[in-house]
């Protein structure tokens, strides 16, 4: 399946929920510690055997941590960089004329964007300065900002079904459900011992949700009764940076790892761990599953690659 | 996988979990209001536009009952100015700073204000200088007289001028030109702290997530040093070279057996080749090769 060679090192990768043979990756130069970023839009072959393709690249002055596909315009593209700013992207426009808005707010590295899914006008980043914003595009500010959590907040990730709901994953080894028409967090779930690097929704049940820990395990809870987890998943060596529902099958998931793993999980079954892929080199930090495409999966890493194979295949496969 | 004819501009197709339709029933949300996010928000009236939050002390802890206590963050540790322009103002001055990289050169300052003190002398750069500087200012509860007038005091300062100089301002150490400098210098020289800071918080984050990722950081740098170190080394040759300057290898004059230098090479012209070229065989014969009597 195709691959992709970045110049800077790999922090995020999303599929285009327009386009199927679409995603974008976001790249941070020196592992995101110093330097400029950039982000990608690649398309993929025809042919499975030929190389991904680059529609077209923007450069940042800093790391570029996250990104986020637009649900309510086909090429509009939201990053979230490392000097604090969310900028919007117009993929149809070159380069010269992006980007459409750096929005400045946050005070330290944003870590992850997320788009709302279900009413596709606002997004929400959360941010190495403690809090998460809520954004609309018709506005030039942010709505409002939610701060509680005690330490960096990793990521932040809104409900497929209750477009007013949303969770954070924190560093103070929590999570929080927010509803954007409460003044505080509706739920704190303290989820591990260790900081949570990542959080994310069940597509089919909208009551589960899973946290990625720097524990080396990921948790499955559900909402209603979160004084323990339904589903402990252990099968990583390091920390876990990322965990995604599928958006086609309601028990599977993946993530990816400082053990520089991706891997798929059953979270219903005994033996949870259902594929592992050791394509990587270095981290990996970025994984997705395309919403169009039944078991197409994308990966990135400090190893400055980007792979997209089918799952169940070998990614290096030629 | 040929792209799909896209449903429309402003919508993608369906999820697969929409098609699926319904969800587990019972849910502790409330039910989503009607309109678009920002009409919402305002109708909540928990809208706050453009809210800038800086990030050190923001939360309120009595919300975060659960968790372990956090760590404090590199780019917060007591870093603000009001540490450094108040000279008079604060005693615990160099609690800021931990014990790590920066106690010593901070200490200078206790130097310095030993220097005012009168007695004390820059060279002891620790806490102990630093309050000793204080101690006429702020009452002589711990050092009390002694430090002044009696035996202890001299033993102070016969510690000041060991380690250094007799007076804060000729410290080698001492940031400062003459105590008290304008705090105007710590201002500028914490915004190219800044920039320092920044790296290391990136790093620590990252070390926090992830002790492997200080290992990598590590052996890339050293990897980087290590190649640079090849590339001066062969750039400098090359540049010699231009110049006419012909670099040969160090000459190794190698032990012969006992420690003798070796005999064959002893007063000829034969040395160089005795590295770039082969060796001649002693007496042609390889039999006595590390005999003493080797080449006679």
């Amino acid at each position: 399946m195709p691959v992709f060679k970045t110049p800077f090192n790999g922090y995020s990768v999303k599929f285009s929920p327009f386009h199927e043979s679409r995603l974008a990756v976001a790249t941070a130069q020196n592992f995101g510690i110093l330097g400029n970023g950039r982000l990608h839009v690649l398309s993929l072959p025809p042919a499975p055997a030929s190389p991904l393709t680059e529609l077209i690249s923007f450069d940042t002055a800093d790391g570029v941590y996250d990104l986020a596909w637009s649900e309510s315009h086909d090429s509009l593209l939201i990053a979230g960089v490392a000097d604090g700013s969310v900028k919007l992207y117009d993929t149809a426009l070159p380069p010269a004329q992006n980007p459409l808005r750096s929005l400045q707010e946050h005070t330290r590295e944003v870590h992850s964007v997320d788009y709302n899914p279900t009413r596709r006008d606002s997004f929400i980043t959360a941010s190495w300065d403690d809090t998460i914003k809520l954004w609309t595009l018709d506005r030039p500010a942010s709505i409002r900002t939610f701060k509680e959590h005690a330490y960096c907040v990793y990521s932040a990730a809104w409900n497929p079904r209750h477009t007013d709901v949303f969770a954070s994953a924190s560093g103070d080894c929590t999570v929080r459900i927010w509803d954007v028409r409460e003044p505080g967090s509706t739920m704190i779930i303290p989820g591990h011992d260790f900081e949570i690097l990542c959080c994310d929704w069940n597509k089919y049940d909208d009551c589960i949700i899973a946290t990625a820990s720097v524990d080396k395990s990921i948790r499955v809870w559900d909402v209603r009764s979160f004084r323990a987890p339904i589903s402990v998943l252990n099968g990583h060596g390091y920390a876990v940076r990322k965990v995604k529902f599928s958006p086609h099958h309601r028990n599977l998931m993946v993530s990816c790892s400082y053990d520089m793993s991706v891997c798929m999980w059953d979270f219903m079954v005994e033996d949870a761990l259902v594929g592992r892929y050791d394509h990587h080199t270095e981290f990996a930090v970025g994984v997705d599953m395309s919403v169009l495409v039944d078991g197409l999966m994308a990966s990135t890493g400090w190893d400055e690659l980007v792979y997209v194979w089918q799952h169940g295949t070998d990614p290096r496969a030629p | 996988m040929a792209s799909n004819p896209r449903p429309s501009d402003n919508n993608p197709p369906l999820k697969p979990w929409e098609r699926a339709g319904g969800s587990s029933g019972a849910t502790p949300f409330k039910p989503p209001s009607a309109g678009s996010t920002s009409d919402v928000v305002d109708a909540s009236g928990t809208a706050r536009p453009g809210e800038i939050v800086q990030s050190s002390g923001n939360t309120t802890n009595n919300i975060n009952a659960v968790g372990r206590p956090v760590p404090s963050r590199p780019w917060e540790q007591n870093y603000s100015t009001s540490n450094y322009g108040g000279y008079n103002s604060t005693l615990n001055y160099n609690s800021g700073y931990g014990s790590g990289m920066y106690g010593s050169s901070y200490g200078g300052i206790g130097g310095s204000y030993g220097g005012v003190g009168g007695s004390y002398g820059g060279g002891m750069y620790g806490n102990n200088m630093y309050r000793g500087g204080y101690g006429g200012l702020y009452g002589s509860g711990m050092y009390g007289g002694g430090m002044y007038n009696s035996g202890l005091g001299g033993t102070m300062g016969g510690y000041g001028m060991g380690m250094g100089g007799p007076y804060g301002a000729q410290d080698p150490n001492n940031p400062f030109g003459e105590p008290p400098s304008p705090p105007g210098f710590w201002i500028s020289f914490l915004r190219v702290l800044q920039g320092v800071v920044n790296f290391f918080g990136r790093l620590s984050i990252l070390i926090d997530q992830n002790t492997q990722a200080f290992h990598m950081f590590m052996t890339a740098l050293l990897q980087l040093f290590d190649r640079s170190g090849m590339l001066y080394g062969e750039l400098a040759r090359f540049v010699l070279r231009l110049l006419g300057i012909k670099t040969k290898p160090r000459k190794v004059n190698p032990q012969g057996p006992n420690g003798h230098p070796h005999p064959g090479l002893e007063g000829t012209g034969a040395n160089p080749l005795y590295i770039e070229g082969p060796k001649p065989a002693p007496s042609g014969s390889w039999d006595n090769v590390w005999a003493n009597d080797a080449g006679k």
